[in-house]
């Protein structure tokens, strides 16, 4: 079985140089509830490739400015 | 809490309350007086259920009704005026029914439908070992109900700890 990945985010200082966006402006944009930006941010749930990129493109970075991973 | 968590919880509060006046009902003296009238009993479960799924809905629209009103009071204190489209826009924001709503609804339906499962299984014992179609009923329509409670509560787990 192959090693779990933790995936990390930067989402929390992309709000903030993002004029300080709020989780649910983010979520409005990425077209989920607040409770999954929350989760997200937190740590608490790993997004779908999709959301993944839905959130990438609110901030306007490519993907791997918000998520990285640790082995 | 959010918005999904609060609805859980308000449907296993709904349910429990409702099992409760179930078994206050068919156990007490109705029940007792119709102890092997297997229809009694259908016709008593079934009400139950109807019971059940009216008060849910009610309770839906009443709890969104308080949910914009708490909103307004919210905006009204921190703003000094109300912006309907906001508050609309905001409900709309908590309500949606995402991805990460569907995995936790299939994680916890596993356990519920196991629960169901076994209380299938124990209904099947019981009469194996003799016991009444009335208490076969019951064994079902109890672990039917404990199946979605267990399910419920898995759903805040989830929320509350995450899915990874």
């Amino acid at each position: 079985m192959p090693e779990k990945l933790e995936i990390t985010n930067n989402i929390r200082t992309l709000r903030f140089f993002a004029h300080e966006m709020t989780q649910q402006e983010l979520a409005e944009k990425a077209g989920v509830s607040r409770q999954t930006i929350i989760a997200v941010e937190a740590g608490k749930y790993s997004p779908s490739l999709e959301l993944a990129f839905r959130i990438a493109d609110a901030f306007g970075v490519p993907i791997t400015e918000v998520f990285s991973y640790t082995k | 809490m959010s918005y999904q968590e609060k609805r859980t919880l308000m449907s296993i509060i709904t349910s429990v309350l409702l099992m409760v006046s179930y078994s206050i009902y068919a156990f007490g003296q109705a029940g007792m007086e119709h102890i092997n009238d297997l229809q009694f009993w259908a016709k008593t479960i079934l009400v139950f259920i109807g019971i059940g799924i009216v008060v849910l809905i009610i309770l839906q629209i009443v709890f969104h009704i308080l949910m914009a009103i708490s909103k307004a009071i919210r905006q009204k204190l921190s703003e000094n005026e109300v912006d309907e489209k906001e508050i609309g826009r905001s409900m709309r924001v908590e309500t949606t029914e995402d991805e990460m709503d569907k995995i936790i609804e299939m994680k916890s339906n596993k356990f519920g439908y196991t629960i169901m499962g076994l209380g299938f299984m124990a209904g099947l014992i019981a009469i194996a070992f003799g016991a009444s179609a009335v208490a076969m009923l019951n064994i079902l329509f109890f672990s039917t109900w404990m199946g979605s409670l267990i399910e419920a509560l898995m759903q805040i787990r989830y929320y509350r700890k995450g899915i990874q």
